[in-house]
């Protein structure tokens, strides 16, 4: 019995491996092949959005699809610019930037301090108190929204900035992370301080905060992503067309070049929309990438 | 000395604590409240009990009980069709770019993950032109002679499509992680043994990547129950409301045209929250349970 398994052993391992050997070329190409099909679908919108923006509104009637434009033209982007009224793109793009700018430098200090508060501080009832609002934030957000109106409303903050950038600072998620971070540095490092004599403000500020800038650069970069993509909120709180941001606008723009018959410039607003997150990506790809972003997942 | 010692969580924790009250738990109460209530969003809300709730769930004349249907059942369909899409399909991407032969790993990640950063009505505005019967690639490449975005079963393929080409890259990354932290050394015996791929996928990979998989099912599916978006931009509803998901009906009631009947919609928000925390947790519960 012994003697046949010997036996059979090496026999087993050596077709074992010629399988998986063939196994994985034929692996490769269906992987090549899933992959780069994938790639080529996920790029051709981005590539048509573009090209088209550069494109003559009778180049784009008369000959149909094409990915690349028979001659190139700028006259959508002048075109675009020059509209203060109806369309105010740059107008949007300004509101746009200064929301999410405002709005991640607020998420950082916010998120900072308060972790500090439920890591580094010893108050009776933190873990409580952390839990308890932890627990409540999973209560679905659809509950909230019409309430949340009416509050912003009372404040006089409709069709203002702040109707965006400040609510979303009440979020736990991120200081959810932070407080994880913040966990794993050891206590040594502010009792030492303490022992100095150092305030909770400065073991704060000069301590945690340089230690803790990796979490705190991935949850600004996806505060501000999330700020500048939101598109129900500021449906709902703009109506002002020159207040709102340009996620907002967008919605207005279908209507007004209504029935497609401004598509270059429309394509052309589409893409100045996108050039900002793009850039943040270009520079900051291994943030984004890292699997920290675990929480800022799937927003509708 | 005591009293210095209790005031500095204060000045830490305080602040966001007030912005949690006001932003978070003082409107999710009022939503409550409101539901049980006839309000306009201008004077006080009125008390009227269940009677929202009985017009929505039970009232078969009311526009409201239709609209919550329909509503519901759309959102139901876009669940339904989006949240595998969402699962599976960053799952087969992970699993080939963890094979040792592909190449420009990095720069395939980018392309796949890049339209999660555009937002929804950047995107709807080009995907409508693709779309477009006369303009884009369905009329001309495919010589579909159909407006897509307004006949079934067309109008839920382009939203889908769209949510897909967006929604992909988040979970991508987390599958991503989690497969390249499982021990290469599990995966080098199963080979030994014969074990295809297939094989090494379903024992090796699935049971030990089974808290991002939980993980990203519910959040993928309480993400999708919140649609609005894309059937707002990309098929306004239609055709003939077949798109027009609860979220729209919540919006519509609440900030629509004409007098606002806010009370109803916070009503159907309560529903529709109701309706995440039960299928959130039977989830969690089912899946670990399963596992385990």
């Amino acid at each position: 019995m012994s003697n046949q398994v010997q036996l059979d052993q090496p026999l087993q391992n050596r077709t074992g491996k010629r399988k998986g050997a063939s196994d994985r070329s034929i692996s490769k190409y269906i992987s090549y092949l899933f992959l780069l099909s994938l790639c080529v679908v996920w790029v051709i919108p981005v590539i048509f959005g573009i090209s088209t923006s550069f494109r003559s509104q009778t180049e784009v009637v008369s000959s149909g699809f094409r990915l690349f434009p028979e001659q190139w033209i700028f006259e959508n982007y002048v075109a675009i610019l020059n509209n203060t009224s109806t369309a105010p793109i740059l107008r949007w793009l300004m509101n746009s930037l200064f929301i999410a700018t405002t709005h991640t430098f607020l998420v950082v200090i916010v998120i900072s301090i308060t972790g500090y508060g439920y890591s580094r501080m010893n108050f009776k009832g933190r873990d409580t108190l952390f839990f308890t609002l932890l627990g409540i934030s999973f209560f679905p957000g659809v509950v909230n929204l019409i309430p949340s109106y009416k509050i912003i409303d009372a404040l006089g903050w409709v069709n203002t900035s702040w109707a965006m950038i400040i609510p979303g600072l009440a979020g736990m998620g991120n200081i959810f992370l932070v407080r994880q971070f913040m966990n794993g540095l050891p206590k040594e490092l502010d009792e030492s301080a303490r022992v100095d004599g150092a305030s909770d403000f400065r073991i704060y500020l000069s301590i945690i905060v340089p230690l803790i800038k990796p979490i705190l650069i991935v949850c600004a970069l996806f505060s501000f992503t999330g700020s500048w993509n939101d598109f129900l909120w500021p449906v709902i709180v703009y109506t002002d067309v020159d207040k709102m941001p340009v996620t907002a606008g967008l919605l207005l723009l279908q209507d007004i070049y209504g029935n497609y018959r401004m598509i270059g410039q429309l394509m052309g607003s589409a893409i100045l929309a996108i050039i900002p997150t793009m850039l943040l990506f270009l520079f900051a790809q291994k943030y984004f990438v890292q699997s920290i972003n675990l929480n800022s997942g799937i927003k509708g | 000395m005591k009293k210095k010692l209790n005031l500095a969580p204060v000045f830490f924790v305080g602040p966001h604590v007030i912005l949690f009250a006001v932003f978070v738990l003082l409107p999710t109460i009022y939503g409550i409240y409101a539901s049980f209530t006839k309000w306009n969003l201008m004077n006080e809300p009125v008390w009227v009990g269940l009677d929202n709730y009985k017009t929505i769930l039970f009232n078969t004349e009311s526009t409201f009980h239709t609209q919550f249907q329909n509503g519901l059942k759309n959102t139901f369909i876009f669940v339904g069709l989006s949240v595998p899409l969402l699962i599976v399909i960053p799952l087969m991407i992970a699993v080939a770019l963890e094979h040792k032969k592909v190449k420009m790993k990095n720069v395939i990640q980018s392309i796949l993950y890049i339209p999660g950063l555009i937002s929804i009505s950047a995107a709807a505005l080009i995907w409508l032109l693709i779309f477009n019967k006369q303009l884009g690639i369905t009329g001309n490449i495919f010589g579909s002679q159909i407006a897509w975005p307004t006949n079934q079963p067309y109008a839920w393929l382009i939203i889908i499509v769209i949510t897909v080409w967006g929604g992909v890259g988040g979970n991508m990354i987390i599958y991503r992680a989690s497969i390249s932290g499982v021990a290469k050394e599990l995966y080098e015996s199963a080979e030994l043994d014969g074990a295809g791929s297939i094989r090494r996928f379903a024992s090796i990979t699935l049971p030990s990547i089974r808290f991002p998989l939980i993980y990203t099912f519910v959040m993928t599916t309480a993400g999708a129950f919140n649609v609005f978006g894309q059937p707002l931009m990309m098929t306004d509803g239609g055709p003939r409301q077949s798109t027009h998901v609860l979220m729209m009906y919540i919006r519509q009631l609440a900030f629509g045209n004409g007098e606002s009947i806010a009370g109803m919609a916070s009503a159907m928000a309560v529903l529709l929250g109701l309706i995440i925390l039960v299928i959130s947790a039977l989830q969690y519960y089912v899946m670990n349970r399963n596992a385990a």
